[in-house]
């Protein structure tokens, strides 16, 4: 191959590489849509719901205070993960917006209900106090995968 | 009374060694979200690997040669080239997923660093192999697996509706991709090629010669199909707890909660220490058997039995693989994302592994009287059937359900 031909093989290979890393880079960085919102607060019920079942564990006395403290950390930071990805996306659709604020807050719950469990793994008190507070968060972003989905009274 | 014993031996390491990272999270995920609707997928891959596992051991037992030896003699240098590129892939990828597993079990149990804990796990891994031989390093993660019984335990307490979890064996079809995508996940966590690699290698590490078929073929049916025990016991509690409440597993550590919830810490503990076997010991035999394919394809010495000095190349390799896995697993990928792709790219790689073996098993030139028999062949034709259609639906519904997240 001569070296025009090589070089044009170069250019061509590293356009590509180019556009597909733009491609790769661009993903997730796209306007929210509704069934997008619906599923990251679906997450946040999921994450709220498996909490409480951490939270039952140490209200119970019945876990190994390191399991529940970094699970409350890795959950806590999912949640967080989350938050920002809410706030961060815009809406494909504005009237949802109401929704998104309200599930930034959930998030912002549940990561702050999680974060007093990794401080306290092992009381009890807090466990129980958490766990009924997940439990709250959790009915609350169910209410808005309600409102979501047209489901809501 | 010996021999007696030592099957027994031998089927109780593979009931422990049967449960691996990707069984532990997609049979967790499918109880999660479908209940107990894929009940009848985790039977049906229990059921494919035994098959294959004993035909791949009865063609080492009679031939003297393992899986990958087999299918460059089937198939030729290319199309070996072809399976032996995308098996070690699949490997490589599997051995950083069971050495993150490894370093998130630590990681509960001691609260310190999860990249610290990647690092001591295979060192831990190397002093075992370096100080065990290759049946003590089998039956150490095999008997150790075995406190996941308490998953068994957990059912009986949660005491689900029997009709409804008898009703998930019945195979159905459900049309959302999701359903389909766990269908394949389910199935492929019991089918991962790394499983006979490994069973056909140690065959020969063992030293099985015709005498052993018997041994072979209830390692392989009552081993693996009291592993797949364990399976559907995980597909349970998950539903149980997990499905009514909308709790999606995306971590190792909520695989261990119904334990908890069932038997307070000692459920806990026991299920997390049965982990840590389970997955130390797919580290060690999906680590193995990179470097046993590698170095079959290539010709070289190898073998735990004899040693570094006798297979210096598959030594080394081994430890490459190891390193290239660690590296992996500190990457900051999840090791359940990692888990996840190895699981569904294992799909496409099935063909190559597992027809050369249906071909070599069924060939009465080779295997004179121990060629396949009609039931035998039947089944292996079968499960190639139901392999192939698989392997051409992984990648479409890996990018249709976004990887599983719906």
């Amino acid at each position: 191959m001569s070296g025009t031909g090589r070089k044009r093989v170069r250019s061509s290979a590293l356009g590509l590489f180019l556009a597909a890393a733009l491609l790769l880079t661009s993903a997730g960085c796209g306007d929210l849509s509704n069934d997008e919102l619906n599923r990251g607060v679906e997450s946040l019920s999921a994450l709220a719901g498996q909490g409480q079942l951490v939270a039952n564990g140490v209200a119970r006395d019945a876990t190994k205070a390191t399991y529940a403290r970094v699970m409350a950390r890795t959950l806590g930071e999912t949640a967080d993960h989350e938050a920002e990805k809410l706030a961060d996306a815009t809406l494909e659709e504005a009237e949802t917006e109401d929704q998104r604020h309200a599930a930034v807050a959930v998030a912002a719950e549940i990561s702050a209900l999680l974060s007093e469990l990794q401080t306290f793994p092992g009381d009890e008190h807090h466990g129980e106090l958490v766990e009924k507070h997940l439990a709250e968060a959790q009915e609350k972003a169910d209410a808005i995968v309600a409102q979501l989905s047209g489901d809501a009274p | 009374m010996k021999v007696i014993l030592k099957i027994a031996l031998g089927i109780i390491a593979a009931i422990g060694g049967f449960l691996d990272i990707g069984d532990l999270v997609f049979n967790t995920q499918a109880g999660a979200l479908f209940r107990y609707d894929l009940l009848w997928a985790v039977v049906l891959g229990t059921i494919g690997i035994a098959v294959y596992a004993e035909m791949s051991g009865r063609v080492a037992a009679v031939s003297g040669r393992p899986v990958f030896d087999v299918i460059r003699m089937r198939m030729g240098f290319g199309l070996g080239l072809v399976a032996l590129i995308a098996s070690t892939a699949v490997n490589l990828l599997t051995v950083a997923a069971e050495l993150g597993g490894i370093a998130i079990v630590l990681e509960l149990l001691l609260d310190a660093p999860y990249s610290m804990f990647v690092v001591t796990g295979a060192i831990a891994l190397v002093a075992i192999v370096a100080l065990l031989p290759f049946g003590g390093i089998e039956r150490f993660f095999g008997y150790g697996g075995l406190v996941l019984f308490v998953v068994v335990a957990t059912v009986f307490h949660q005491n689900p509706d029997w009709g409804a979890v008898a009703h998930g064996f019945v195979p159905s079809l459900d049309s959302s991709t999701l359903y389909l995508y766990f269908v394949v996940g389910v199935f492929a966590a019991a089918l991962m090629p790394y499983e006979v690699h490994f069973y056909s290698s140690g065959a020969i590490e063992e030293g099985w010669s015709e005498e052993n078929l018997k041994e072979n073929r209830l390692n392989a049916i009552l081993g693996y199909g009291i592993g797949g025990v364990l399976s559907v016991a995980l597909v349970i509690v998950s539903g149980y707890l997990f499905h009514p409440i909308g709790v999606e597993p995306s971590d190792l550590g909520t695989v261990a909660l119904p334990m908890q919830g069932a038997f307070g810490e000692t459920g806990l503990l026991l299920a997390l220490g049965g982990i840590l076997f389970c997955v130390g010991g797919a580290a060690i035999d999906s680590s193995f058997a990179a470097s046993y394919n590698l170095a079959q394809f290539l010709g070289w010495e190898w073998g735990r039995y004899k040693g570094p000095r006798k297979a210096p190349r598959f030594t080394a390799s081994w430890l490459v693989f190891l390193l290239l896995g660690i590296a992996i697993a500190q990457s900051g990928i999840n090791p359940v994302e990692i888990t996840e792709y190895s699981v569904v790219f294992s799909v496409v790689a099935l063909p190559l592994t597992y027809l050369p073996v249906l071909l070599i098993a069924g060939d009465r030139s080779f295997m004179s009287e121990y060629a396949n028999g009609r039931i035998a062949a039947t089944l292996g034709w079968l499960y190639f059937a139901v392999i192939v259609v698989l392997s051409l639906a992984a990648i479409p519904l890996l990018l249709a359900t976004n990887g599983g997240g719906g």
